[in-house]
């Protein structure tokens, strides 16, 4: 197999040895005795004796993500995987079917605008059933501000349990209510308390283990990612190195134990020219972390969702409501209301949009 | 940090101990590879540390949420909440006030703040089936002396107010003894009163609720305009230091806001809470706000309550009384709602009827 050497996951410095001693693929390598490559090459025998132990593994035992794929492969695998809808339609169909599983998304938003809501609506949703079009998956919950109170998440895989019910048309589905109640739901939804940014450093070290454990898992939600973060930083250069580490592995994790990794950011005010404004905390850098981002506001008395970057999904932005079921649509007024009978009146279709609108961009 | 208390081979302690790296916190800092680099470890080896470190901060199971719902997680305590002395304000809060995190009370001067906060210092020190936790509170004054004569007043009538409560137990609790009060003047004092005593008076099981009356006095004139930015930093440590207390000995803070008027431009602000008909907010910004567990806004009503319940007024507690509201601006738990309440002799009381008009 005629691969690289610089492609294989071995520390930079025995990389560079192995390289400036003249071994540029795996094919040079593989039949040497240990002795004879840490003679050549100016390693030490342990690390040679890693290097043969890691060429010598067939592509069968490398990881998945080292094997070669084409693109309608990748594409099929990341249809595949699903997504956790939000039980808001609107929402829904922005993000293209709901949060990905196998990619990171960032949730921001002033206080009291629903991220936390949103975030315990997508534990619960992950565990719908697959017969309901959920992913049938069990969820993790990392908590850093302490705001999930366990009657909010009651409310909502009550309300959720109960849609299922009124909804279940066949045997499969009936079958598949029985697993899902609230008591399954709230067996499903694993949590974790971390008070400071150590203690979160360390809880993303031990995920991987406890995915492997936990195989049914679909779910990742940190709330919130800025709260450990934005004290006791003194070196604000250490803390983002710390925080783009953060992310790597979260994004690492997403795609190796096929979850999604929501987080939660708080906003911070940026002051401008003659105006302030709200942004994402944590800094410029961390816009970058996520895969895709999200922005809760209000405008009055409503409640928006901005997608603000998504590798595949336009920008959009929808209204929604936190009703005591959870997170929802906006209630539009019923058009079953509207009494005018379209066909009869051709001129005054209330129903239709003017033909011409003001500011109608396809006129420009 | 003891190294003795992780399971690793005497190699790699040594390895990085050579290394000069002291504590867990600089194990979990550095990545992989600068590990490596500092330690001339190898990859496996590191990888076996920090997970070794990881587990050894980490030291809480996971817990499901079934088992939280049945209290089954003596860590993570969320059966339990603080009454507020009276069924309808706990009701509007769904129990009380939650044992862990921190409550804010905000609202213009002479909404009842005070008296709320008076309130829980006493109820707090009720037998938990009563809704308290059965130890005393400790008031933190940063504005105006601490009103002992009120509380005295207060505590003599809490039979009236609590007919719930048997006569016996009220009286065996000496109220104004477990209070106790401290004032500070400024941010210094404020930061070494919650990072020196009030800490001591938790340990000992003394208190379990912390009242700061108010947060807003000391860091509205300590810091100018242009400030705003150590301003910011003071809040977030000191949100921090209030939040480390209150889990580590599952205590609710309470921390009573000013509120300022809306200025007309900036619907950014009144955006940011949903509070678009409000014509004051609560001051101290989004840094502040972040920290919340729970908004509370409290402010008074043009009308007394014979105005709107002449019924009801019947009732002695309620007599002359000017109606308040008591708005819950966000919790987690609950939804934008509110209620009436007024201020009579022995206390606090929500009242339940809606209004007529």
């Amino acid at each position: 197999m005629q691969r690289d050497v610089a492609s294989f996951a071995f520390a930079p410095a025995v990389k560079v040895r192995l390289i400036s001693a003249g071994f540029l693929t795996a094919k040079d390598i593989r039949d040497l005795r240990p002795t004879e490559l840490s003679k050549e090459a100016g390693i030490s025998q342990q690390e040679a004796l890693e290097v043969l132990q890691e060429v010598r593994r067939g592509p069968a035992e490398q990881g998945a993500a080292e094997s070669r794929l084409t693109a309608l492969e990748l594409l099929e695998r990341e249809q595949a995987l699903g997504t956790v809808i939000t039980f808001c339609s609107a929402l829904d169909q922005a993000l293209g079917g709901g949060v990905p599983v196998g990619k990171t998304t960032e949730i921001c938003g002033a206080p009291g605008v629903g991220k936390t809501q949103l975030c315990i609506q997508l534990a619960v949703d992950a565990q719908i059933p697959g017969c309901f079009g959920g992913l049938g998956g069990q969820a993790v919950y990392i908590d850093t501000e302490g705001s999930f109170l366990v009657e909010r998440a009651v409310d909502m895989a009550t309300a959720a349990v109960q849609h299922c019910t009124l909804i279940t048309k066949d045997t499969e589905q009936r079958e598949a209510l029985q697993s899902f109640t609230v008591e399954t739901v709230l067996s499903q939804l694993f949590l974790f308390r971390c008070h400071d940014y150590v203690e979160l450093l360390a809880q993303t070290h031990l995920l991987p283990d406890f995915l492997s454990q936990h195989p049914k898992v679909r779910l990742v939600v940190i709330d919130s990612i800025a709260f450990p973060f934005r004290h006791s930083f003194e070196d604000l250069s250490l803390r983002t190195r710390l925080l783009n580490g953060l992310a790597q592995q979260l994004i690492q994790i997403a795609s190796q134990h096929s979850v999604a990794v929501v987080l939660t950011n708080q906003m911070t005010t940026r002051i401008g020219q003659n105006q302030s404004m709200l942004v994402p905390a944590l800094g410029e850098s961390w816009g970058h972390a996520a895969t895709q981002r999200l922005i809760l506001h209000w405008e009055g008395k409503h409640r928006f969702a901005s997608l603000y970057k998504s590798p595949s999904q336009r920008e959009a932005t929808v209204s929604y409501q936190i009703t005591p079921h959870g997170f929802r649509d906006v209630q539009l007024p019923d058009p079953s209301v509207i009494p005018a009978d379209p066909s009869l009146t051709p001129g005054l279709n209330s129903r239709k949009r003017p033909r011409v609108e003001e500011g109608d961009p396809s006129d420009v | 940090m003891d190294w003795d208390q992780v399971e690793l081979n005497p190699k790699v302690v040594h390895a990085v101990k050579r290394a000069n790296v002291k504590t867990f916190r600089e194990v979990l800092s550095l990545s992989g590879p600068d590990l490596q680099r500092l330690t001339k470890l190898s990859h496996a080896d590191v990888h076996h540390l920090q997970k070794t470190v990881a587990a050894a901060v980490q030291t809480d199971p996971a817990v499901t949420a079934l088992q939280l719902y049945r209290g089954e997680c003596p860590f993570l305590e969320q059966h339990q909440k603080l009454s507020l002395g009276c069924p309808v304000l706990d009701s509007l809060l769904r129990g009380g006030i939650p044992l862990l995190g921190i409550v804010e009370i905000a609202g213009e001067s002479s909404a009842g703040k005070t008296q709320i906060c008076m309130q829980l210092c006493l109820s707090v020190q009720y037998p938990r089936k009563y809704g308290g936790l059965e130890a005393g509170a400790v008031y933190i004054c940063t504005e105006d002396t601490f009103p002992t004569k009120r509380l005295q007043q207060l505590s003599g009538l809490q039979h009236k107010l609590r007919p719930e409560v048997p006569a016996d137990v009220v009286k065996s609790i000496t109220f104004c003894d477990n209070i106790y009060i401290e004032h500070a003047g400024d941010v210094d004092s404020l930061n070494s009163c919650i990072s020196k005593r009030v800490p001591i008076l938790l340990s000992r099981g003394l208190v379990r609720l912390v009242v700061v009356d108010s947060i807003a006095a000391l860091f509205r004139c300590e810091f100018e305009a242009k400030d705003a930015l150590l301003r910011a930093k003071h809040l977030l440590a000191f949100g921090a230091t209030l939040h480390s207390l209150s889990h580590r000995f599952k205590t609710p803070i309470v921390c009573v806001n000013q509120v300022a008027d809306a200025v007309g431009d900036s619907d950014l602000v009144q955006s940011n809470f949903g509070l678009l008909d409000k014509k004051v907010l609560p001051t101290l910004g989004i840094t502040w706000s972040n920290q919340l567990l729970i908004r509370l806004m409290v402010s008074r009503t043009r009308f007394s309550l014979q105005e709107w319940l002449p019924g009801l007024a019947a009732q002695p507690w309620h007599l002359g009384s000017v109606l308040r509201t008591m708005e819950v601006v966000f919790a987690p738990h609950l939804p934008q709602s509110f209620c009436y309440y007024t201020v009579s002799i022995d206390g606090v009381r929500g009242v339940k009827e809606e209004p007529a008009s």
